[in-house]
């Protein structure tokens, strides 16, 4: 897919950070070793436990095991001596799995030029740096189309975490997948503030609820929405792993990491020695290990999920949901008919489509 | 029916095996007091020894670990890692001192940052002074967050203990409006600063020392003089032992508070700005979290002393470290690390009780 689409902004960050052409590619200097570094617990239910779980298909598809460090917070401090150890063992390919450790991994980067660095939600790259991240807005489009199947009320929730683009493409989609069987569906949007705080988390899903909104998505690491929607008889789709393990009545769907389909084939290059990493970050979709739609819970009609499974296959054929003419919540238009959104525009979205009940 | 006769032994003598008795010490020298915390310093480590050992760690291999772990990169990232752990825990230790509960430390150095960062956005001064000044403006940024606190004691009788602990959430968030909003790097379109122009960084020196450290090794020796040397250094020791009788003679408990709050406050700042001058090279999110717990606990087993409030800053440090390499080497749980950790800390501590009790069994 379109891997190497220009994030234009990406662009100016690395080019003013001097790393130019690398397409010469990449060669370990030894066979690999691989090694993790986790952001949180790696039983968080969401996040970080989506790395985990890719971790032993990976290890079975490279017949290798993948050591890994929990906890490592997006402060240099910790992240600098997590990574060091490793690669003072031998170690010569570390994966990272957060946008706070952008800066320290570029550091790391050039300190160790044989040494391949990837990471997750990163935002910087270079010749032998590869940040990736995911087209989460195809998942959650999806995900917003049961929820506008099964509300009742119309009146959507979405429990996320920080407003920034990645979020916000979460929150648009799930509008415009809503829109899809409810055209006067509305998303109600409440940020937590942190990626993991469960008991903002359920202040919001309970406020929710007594708003008399049915459906409750989200995009927080942390299952508890779905938890809270369980509780009040409602539903609710879930986000980083099918989180029905949860909230098996209210949880219709979820929008779940695929990250070995994304890995595998990147290490097994890195092997090879034939990677070249891309200087504005790895981008897959639901077609290269993005992530994909869990699906469906009991109470969803055959017919919706029919629909929806019709969607998926036109997005895995290049349909791109954020296509003209769309305006935003003000009435201003954001994109021309007939015009697709690009990369940049994506990250740097801070902008609603009309339907979306934000703070913001 | 017979009721079955039950011989009841008889009552052992409480005094069978001697009595254990606790008496208070008055000042134990200094090397004895190095011995116990040594002695608990290793009976904590024989008690992490023996849990890693059932883990199937034998002792033998985790002393090789260790040995190879005293490299030049992990001692870098040791001192590296104590330079605000010293700050936040001088922070600490000074407030307490005169009975000040400072649990605002994060709020204080999230605005250290905040004011260094300023200094950086506004290009104040030139840039062979723009360190000095970002620096200065930390200080001011904690001593500013720590003083709202102390008007409000001061004043409206406000406990500090809640106020300062509280208005960490409320320095978060103006941290967040300002890396959501004004300051937001405008090319990544992330919650964090522009990075720093080189010159406003904190950088290596050599030896594997960072800058940072000499700020925390000076604000080290500087409390340590005010403390121990200097006439508010006096007065404040006056004021925690009898503050009744420190009024009655005229020593300016105001004045003084005031000073030392502010002091702790301009360290928490530092610290601040050590985090983001050298290890972040901008303002970003989570520079100052887990520090109040960390500032406290320092101060605590340093006893608010300032020399060894940098000997523990470091020892912490290399507790963190440590504990992180476990994890790689071994792939030990996260919890087991926390675990482990805690033991030492528990250890080092209960040294305290028999630095201070004498304990004597008498037969």
């Amino acid at each position: 897919m379109q891997l190497k689409k220009i994030i234009p902004l990406a662009a100016v960050a690395a080019m003013t950070c001097g790393a130019v052409a690398y397409a010469a590619g990449f060669t370990l200097s030894a066979p690999p070793k691989i090694a993790f570094l986790y952001f949180a617990d790696k039983g968080d239910g969401g996040w970080t436990q989506a790395f985990d779980e890719a971790r032993p298909k990976i290890e079975k598809a490279l017949n290798m095991k993948l050591p890994f460090v929990e906890n490592v917070p997006e402060v240099a401090g910790k992240i600098t001596p997590a990574a060091e150890s490793f690669i003072n063992r031998g170690y010569n390919v570390i994966i990272g799995t957060a946008f706070g450790y952008s800066d320290t991994f570029k550091t790391l980067a050039e300190k160790y030029p044989k040494v391949a660095f990837l990471n997750a939600s990163g935002t910087t790259n270079g010749a032998n740096l590869e940040s990736f991240y995911g087209r989460t807005y195809e998942s959650q489009y999806l995900c917003g189309m049961i929820a506008g199947a099964m509300s009742k009320t119309g009146k959507l929730g979405f429990v996320a975490a920080h407003p920034i683009g990645p979020v916000n493409w979460t929150i648009n989609a799930y509008e415009l997948g809503a829109q899809q069987f409810n055209p006067k569906a509305t998303v109600t949007v409440i940020f937590t503030g942190s990626w993991n705080d469960p008991v903002k988390e359920r202040a919001a899903a309970q406020a929710m609820a007594d708003q008399g909104i049915d459906v409750i998505g989200q995009h927080v690491d942390t299952p508890t929405p779905q938890i809270v929607a369980q509780e009040r008889k409602i539903f609710g789709t879930g986000h980083h792993r099918d989180l029905r393990e949860f909230a098996p009545k209210a949880t219709l769907c979820s929008s779940a990491w695929t990250w070995d389909k994304h890995l595998i084939p990147t290490l097994k290059k890195i092997a090879a020695g034939n990677w070249e990493p891309s200087p504005y970050g790895a981008f897959p979709g639901i077609k290269d290990g993005g992530t994909d739609i869990a699906c469906c819970g009991a109470s969803v009609p055959k017919d919706v999920v029919a629909k929806v499974m019709a969607e998926r296959d036109a997005i895995i054929k290049g349909k791109q949901i954020f296509t003209g003419p769309m305006k935003d919540t003000t009435g201003k238009e954001r994109l021309a008919a007939g015009v697709k959104i690009d990369d940049g525009g994506l990250w740097k979205m801070d902008w609603y489509v009309p339907g979306v009940i934000a703070q913001k | 029916m017979a009721t079955p006769v039950t011989v009841e032994p008889a009552p052992a003598s409480p005094h069978r095996f001697g009595r254990i008795t606790l008496d208070m010490r008055q000042n134990l020298p200094p090397w004895k007091q190095a011995v116990f915390l040594g002695g608990s310093l290793a009976i904590g480590l024989v008690i992490s020894i023996v849990i890693l050992a059932f883990a199937g760690i034998s002792p033998g291999e985790l002393a090789g670990e260790l040995a190879g772990v005293a490299n030049a990169d992990s001692l870098r990232n040791t001192l590296v890692q104590a330079a605000p752990l010293i700050l936040v825990g001088l922070g600490a230790s000074l407030a307490f001192r005169i009975g000040f509960w400072n649990l605002g430390i994060e709020g204080q150095m999230m605005f250290g940052g905040i004011f260094a960062t300023a200094v950086s956005i506004a290009e104040i001064g030139p840039p062979s002074l723009r360190l000095l000044f970002m620096g200065i403006a930390a200080a001011l940024g904690g001593m500013f967050w720590v003083l709202v606190v102390l008007l409000l004691k001061t004043r409206f009788r406000v406990n500090e203990i809640i106020a300062t602990l509280l208005l960490n959430y409320v320095a978060m968030y103006f941290l967040f409006h300002l890396l959501y909003g004004a300051w937001q790097d405008a090319r990544s379109a992330f919650p964090q600063s522009t990075p720093y122009k080189p010159f406003e960084r904190l950088n290596d020196i050599g030896f594997n020392v960072n800058a940072g450290l000499l700020v925390a090794i000076a604000g080290v020796l500087v409390a340590g003089w005010f403390i121990h040397m200097s006439r508010a250094g006096f007065y404040m020791r006056f004021i925690s032992s009898n503050p009744g009788m420190a009024k009655v003679v005229g020593v300016p408990i105001q004045t003084v508070t005031f000073w030392i709050v502010a002091a702790s406050g301009a360290c928490c700042g530092l610290a601040g700005y050590v985090n983001v001058a050298s290890q972040e090279g901008r303002l970003t999110q989570s520079f100052a979290d887990g520090y109040v717990f960390s500032g406290v606990l320092i101060a605590f087993l340093a006893r608010n002393d300032p020399i060894v409030v940098a000997v523990v800053g470091f020892l912490i440090s290399v507790l963190f470290i440590t504990g992180q390499q476990l994890q790689v080497f071994y792939q030990i749980p996260f919890t087991m690390v926390q675990m482990i950790e805690a033991i030492i800390v528990i250890a080092v501590a209960s040294s305290e009780f028999f630095i201070r009790h004498r304990v004597r069994w008498i037969r």
